[in-house]
């Protein structure tokens, strides 16, 4: 049968006031404390930036914007979260609506990158083409808005489209919007 | 595979911020100390979890902390430095009468902390008291004055 393994013991653990082995290590803990302090300052800024919405979900992440032609008024996230729900909301002005229907093309990042779960309201018909899918909505008065309840599927970042193939304008003859957004993991 | 990563980041994140947070666990554990660790492990699985409510999840991701916490106990056997790093180090709070305050203040440690460690040991009296130590799992170990 083997012999079980053994070593002497040997006093190595520093003293205090040469009696008690305490093995206290003061320069480290000093360094450990300052660096303790870096982190609570980063950590206060996670907050603070969280607060003002850097990371989604806040005021900065909020964004509204105009298309040159007026079409469209868009309201988004521009700093979104992975798996959070969001609101893509689009108003419509007067040149949008043609026939009494509204059509809108939406690049094909709205569904697969930012996780379009539905439209609001339904749209009469939908096709599918050119990158991107086509929506018809029955509109009879303006103001009009269609909203796309967003939950991005992938942290990143997600460019994204769309446009108002028939609307009525001079010029340009499409009003186009695009836009970037950051999806936070 | 995200399921993994997911476990690894929020372990390794957790152990970080208790670490950072303070060492006072164990006996010197106060209501808030308990608000601390069950609120962060709950905000910790919430992401590590996601949506993903299958027993496979589960099984993996319980064994990557087991994996994990395997590998930070091996690290920690096998390299001092490192054992410094996730242990610290053990801290004098009080010795021969003298608090030492610089620990106290940066420790989060009131005197009324190390008097009941002495109590606990059967102490009526700091004077009883000749060390005070703070160990490495956050407990305060208690050395009675020798009667002269």
């Amino acid at each position: 049968m083997a012999a079980t393994q053994t070593a002497p013991v040997e006093d190595s653990i520093a003293k205090i006031g040469n009696e008690v082995a305490v093995g206290e290590d003061m320069q480290f803990q000093r360094r450990w404390w300052r660096f303790e302090k870096a982190v609570w300052v980063v950590f206060l800024l996670i907050v603070l930036l969280d607060l003002a919405g850097a990371f989604g979900r806040g005021p900065l992440a909020k964004a509204h914007a105009n298309t040159r032609g007026g079409t469209m008024v868009v309201d988004y996230e521009r700093i979104e979260r992975f798996s959070t729900p969001s609101i893509l909301t689009i108003h419509f002005g007067p040149s949008a609506v043609v026939d009494g229907r509204i059509q809108l093309w939406v690049s094909d990042s709205v569904v697969k990158e930012l996780g379009n779960q539905r439209v609001i309201p339904e749209p009469v018909s939908s096709v599918i083409g050119n990158g991107g899918i086509l929506y018809t909505f029955a509109a009879t008065s303006l103001p009009d808005s269609v909203e796309f309840a967003l939950q991005p599927s992938h942290p990143g970042i997600a460019h994204f489209e769309l446009r108002v193939p028939g609307a009525t304008l001079d010029a340009p003859l499409r009003d186009e919007f695009e836009a970037k957004v950051v999806v936070m993991p | 595979m995200a399921a993994v990563l997911r476990a690894i980041f929020g372990y390794l994140f957790l152990v970080f911020i208790v670490r950072v947070a303070g060492r006072r666990p164990g006996k010197q554990m106060t209501p808030f100390e308990f608000v601390l660790i069950f609120f962060m492990g709950g905000l910790t699985l919430t992401f590590m979890v996601g949506d993903e409510a299958s027993l496979t999840n589960a099984l993996c991701q319980i064994a990557t902390v087991g994996v994990l916490h395997y590998a930070l106990v091996l690290a920690r056997r096998k390299s001092p430095r490192f054992a410094l790093a996730t242990d610290g180090t053990p801290l004098v709070l009080l010795a021969n009468g003298q608090w030492y305050t610089e620990t106290l203040t940066h420790m989060r440690i009131l005197r009324e902390d190390v008097m009941t460690a002495a109590r606990d040991k059967g102490l009526a009296t700091l004077d009883q008291v000749k060390y005070a130590i703070l160990e490495r799992n956050g407990e305060i170990s208690i050395i009675q004055a020798s009667d002269e």
